[in-house]
């Protein structure tokens, strides 16, 4: 696709014409298999997927795609991920690509498309991207089933951060946990979700819409682990009645209205005292509260996908990823939790301190996502933007 | 480049694997959470007796009663004047999302108006220090990603913001301006954006309005006030009303400042578009999408019929002369003068005010004055890596852009324009469908490219159509500009005298000389506006330049913007900030050269 691109871009600017824009398809449709036809060792046929060469080929290019912040921030991860992994493998080279603005929903896009995916490992995948995967394209899609046999340092990944996929595809990397954010000189600690009811948190709390922000949709699947299928949307007509206010964005709610000092209560990540004693923040304003004792795990996954031509490098990365370095320097350079169990993984005294991590941590899996989640996210929307 | 991306999404409203149907449509019309109580109308369309009952219902509803309401008492003065106030209680009809979407977009276009055309009158008609300068600026906010304008929003008149702040120093406050009324804030914001949209059109029609005539007017008797109205004011009425479709359009299609601002509750039809097409869900994304095209075209066409009804005014570029706005001392204590004065301070709470504090948002941080922001803009410049976005590539790219914009909107827009004006009542049609890009929504646009155009459509023979890259962008953004273009030459061209071209051929031009030397001078104050526009679209361009930009180098400076936004903003607060400087000066430059051909 890249060298389609180039040519497209190359000739359309040269003859001005839509001549350039004229391409010829040479390969084979290959890809149409991406699909799901390749996983026959999910339908009966159980063969060890990705049986382990003698000889691994761990040259060349490996191709990773990634989410901004994890290669485009101050203190990103991305590069220095890049240098540790091409210093340990010499003979190759790690070529960040950002993942398009339509996320996962661009390669499923591809893929319904029969258009090749050249990169070849996804760094950030959530359960949800995983169920979005699958409620719409063949069932183990898009991505390959991992022989974990071949990551030596899976068997390091604590347990509960398991993400569920009945076919294998993906392994934790790190997690983050969705708690609320509140200023201790204007609210006391809410202890639990009904306490937000009431008359003392009327007109306090700032959420995120469900339907376009990460973390307004793991709030909205914390109250659904709490008050059930049938309870949840009864949960949020009080706290509409209780005015909660829900913005579209997390930037919009903590940057705009939360660090403006409209209200003093907001739904975020409970890391959120890590930035702010490095910008220099009051910390009364950025206390941690975890409602329920709970805090909602939002663990993020990497995988391979189906298409990938460097299949052995690939591997080698993903265990590279779990490795006790690369575990602290993801960890506080992104700010979110290791994946992996404490003894393998050392952090800054200062993260401990200001990282925060829930007593209970609660998700709702794979299987009771799939076929689900569009439908609770579609009935809490109309409930609320109901005139 | 228009037609195909957007055929390609909205073919999904009507053909349900591969046969046409009309059951999406049906859905959503008789859904009340779309149409409110509507839904029932369009359910049973021939129960006119039941819907006419529950109408007469509604009505034997309203009451009007005498009040007394006592003006907002301010917290620290509470001071109270009793206002007798006629309530008129209107029982509640579910609006549905179509219907509170149109009702904002009415407010938000009232608005817009009220607070343009002011400006527009004081640049018209005064002559001040900055005026030309400050005229150029009028288009900045345009080109402001939505995120910005939340951001400096929140700044400006948030509790802790600029202007309790300022409030504050004189004892005052603070008060809660976004919390307490959402729907005022967003209705601000929107006009925020779209009442420089109207000043700028309208003072473009008024300085082109021939002072003869007022003058003739005046020496056959009118008043000033009667020569104003029966003279000018017919010309400056289509100005006002383009002005104003565009405020509808455009607020009725908006997306992110509603939910930055105001929250889910104040959801738009957008909104939801946007999340069926995030869920994957094309035909209900389509059908919604259709229904607001029909509603955008539909005005459009009823507006572009009235246009074409005023015209027949002769006119010659003999603008009115421009007063000194402050002569001396005592002119500057007149009422006039002081509504004036009045006026500027609002604008200037309103404009400068998120503007100014994004500012000071960029060099502050919690603890106080700090440059970091901006070194790590320039640390980002120097050394960062390939994969990351880099400040100057993106201002680069912005003004390649947008001066590529220009070489393909302005004559594009010129030449439909034209070719409308000339053919009468079927150029109403033609100019309808010459709309569409602004009658289609953003995201359905951005969507349409990324299927039709970035993924390739496969041809027979096993050929691909592709275009991805710049010139994907300029195209995307020239097709979004041009519409501009033509809604400010159409009304002038439209006044012209035939009889001028019809001499000049007579005396042996050619009909592009014609063009050329007659009607181009005559029109340039509006091409000036057009291509001031077709340069800010293309700045200010998201959605779809951030598609068609995605992994290669074509990256924008809003792009950027965007991509700095992690967990912390103040980088991308600093790049905002660049943007606005970059923008301002590019503004004044275009205006300042435009302004040679103005005469």
């Amino acid at each position: 696709m890249r060298r389609r691109t180039f040519v497209g871009t190359l000739g359309g600017g040269a003859i001005a014409g839509f001549a350039g824009c004229l391409s010829r398809e040479d390969t084979d449709d290959e890809n149409g298999d991406a699909n799901g036809d390749a996983n026959g060792g999910s339908n009966g046929d159980e063969q060890t997927p990705d049986p382990e060469p003698e000889n691994p080929d761990l040259e060349g290019t490996l191709e990773v795609v990634s989410y901004e912040s994890m290669i485009d921030e101050e203190t990103a991860a991305g590069p220095w991920l890049k240098e540790a992994f091409e210093s340990e493998f010499p003979d190759a080279e790690l070529e960040w690509t950002l993942l398009p603005d339509q996320g996962i929903n661009y390669y499923i896009n591809s893929a319904e498309q029969g258009e090749s995916i050249d990169a070849d490992v996804y760094l950030g995948l959530n359960i949800d991207d995983l169920v979005s995967v699958d409620d719409n394209l063949a069932e183990g899609g898009l991505f390959r089933e991992l022989n974990t046999d071949r990551i030596e340092r899976s068997g390091r990944i604590r347990d509960g951060l398991d993400m569920g996929d009945p076919h294998d595809r993906v392994l934790a990397y790190d997690t983050g946990y969705i708690s609320l954010v509140y200023d201790e000189t204007e609210v006391d600690e809410p202890q639990t979700f009904e306490d937000l009811l009431e008359s003392e948190y009327e007109e306090s709390l700032l959420a995120q819409n469900a339907q376009t922000s990460d973390p307004g949709q793991a709030f909205l699947l914390w109250t659904i682990d709490a008050f059930g299928e049938d309870g949840y949307l009864d949960y949020w007509a009080d706290l509409e009645d209780n005015g909660v206010r829900v913005l579209d964005s997390w930037n919009d709610s903590y940057n705009g209205a939360y660090m403006n000092e409209e209200r003093p209560m907001v739904v975020s990540y409970s890391t959120d005292q890590v930035f702010a004693s490095a910008s220099g923040h009051d910390l009364s304003r950025h206390q941690v509260g975890f409602l329920n004792d709970q805090g909602y795990a939002n663990p993020e996954g990497m995988a391979i996908f189906e298409d990938a031509t460097q299949v052995d490098l690939a591997y080698a990365f993903l265990d590279f990823v779990l490795s006790n370095s690369a575990q602290a320097e993801i960890a506080e350079r992104n700010v979110q939790f290791p994946a992996v169990e404490d003894e393998h993984v050392d952090l800054d005294d200062e993260f401990d301190e200001y990282a925060h991590v829930p007593p209970e941590a609660v998700t709702i899996g794979y299987d009771d996502l799939r076929g689900n989640l569009d439908g609770w996210v579609d009935d809490w929307a109309r409930e609320y933007a109901s005139q | 480049m228009l037609y195909l991306p957007t055929g390609i999404v909205l073919t999904n409203a009507v053909v349900e694997d591969g046969v046409p149907t009309l059951a999406p449509f049906v859905e959503v019309l008789t859904d009340p959470f779309y149409f409110g109580a509507l839904a029932d109308v369009f359910a049973d369309p021939l129960a006119i007796g039941e819907h006419l009952q529950s109408l007469a219902g509604w009505i034997a509803g309203i009451s009007v009663s005498l009040t007394v309401v006592f003006s907002v008492p301010l917290p620290s003065v509470s001071l109270e004047i009793p206002i007798p106030w006629l309530a008129i209680d209107i029982p509640g009809v579910r609006q549905g999302l179509f219907g509170f979407t149109a009702y904002q977009a009415a407010l938000s276009t009232v608005a817009s108006v009220a607070i343009g055309l002011p400006a527009a009158y004081v640049l018209a008609n005064y002559e001040f220090y900055g005026r030309q300068t400050l005229r150029s600026l009028t288009i900045l906010p345009f080109v402001l990603p939505g995120i910005m304008v939340a951001v400096g929003f929140y700044a400006m008149f948030g509790r802790s913001g600029t202007l309790n702040t300022i409030l504050g120093g004189v004892g005052l406050g603070p008060f809660a301006f976004v919390e307490s009324n959402p729907l005022a804030i967003v209705i601000l914001a929107h006009a925020f954006y779209n009442a420089p949209l109207v000043a700028r059109i309208t003072v473009a029609a008024w300085e082109s309005v021939d002072v003869r005539a007022v003058e003739t007017a005046r020496s056959l008797g009118a008043s000033e006030r009667r020569a104003f109205r029966d003279v000018v004011v017919p010309q400056l009425a289509p100005a006002v009303l383009t002005g104003a479709l565009l405020t509808f359009i455009f607020t009725f299609m908006t997306f992110p400042i509603v939910l930055a601002l105001g929250g889910l509750q104040l959801a738009t039809v957008e909104v939801w578009i946007y999340d069926r097409i995030q869920r994957l869900d094309y035909t209900e994304a389509a059908t919604l999408a259709v229904l607001e095209t029909i509603l955008s075209l539909g005005l459009t066409y009823a507006y572009l019929r009235y246009e074409s009804a005023q015209t027949g005014l002769s006119q010659a570029a003999s603008p009115p002369p421009k007063e000194a706005l402050f002569p001396d001392l005592q002119t500057t204590l007149s009422p006039r003068r002081l509504a004036i004065l009045g006026y500027g301070l609002v604008a200037l709470v309103l404009f400068v005010g998120p503007l100014i504090s994004l500012v000071i948002g960029s060099v502050t941080d919690g603890s106080g004055f700090t440059l970091r922001n901006y070194a790590f803009l320039l640390e980002r410049q120097l050394e960062g890596e390939s994969f990351q976005t880099q400040p100057w590539p993106a201002i680069r790219n912005s003004l390649l852009f947008g001066v590529a914009t220009l070489f393909i909107a302005v004559p594009m827009g010129i030449v439909i324009s034209v070719l409308t004006v000339r053919a009468g009542r079927s150029g109403t049609i033609i100019d309808t469908l010459a709309m569409l890009p602004l009658a289609v929504s953003g995201v359905v646009f951005g969507i349409g490219l990324l299927q039709g155009l970035v993924f390739g459509i496969s041809l027979p023979g096993g050929w691909q159509f592709q275009v991805t890259g710049a010139v994907a962008i300029v195209v995307a953004h020239a097709v979004a500009a041009y519409p501009f273009v033509t809604r400010n030459v159409s009304p002038l061209l439209s006044s012209l005298d035939p009889a001028m071209v019809e001499s000049a051929r007579a005396l042996g031009a050619s009909r592009f000389r014609a063009l050329l030397d007659i009607e181009l001078p005559l029109v340039a104050s509006g091409i000036v506006a057009g291509a001031a526009f077709a340069f800010a679209i293309s700045i200010g361009e998201f959605s779809s330049t951030v598609i068609l930009a995605s992994g290669s180098e074509s990256y924008t400076m809003p792009v950027a913007v965007e991509r700095y936004l992690g967990r912390r903003s103040g980088p991308a607060i600093a790049m905002g900030t660049l943007l606005l400087l970059v923008t301002a000066a590019s503004f004044v430059v275009i205006d300042r050269v435009g302004g040679r051909y103005e005469l």
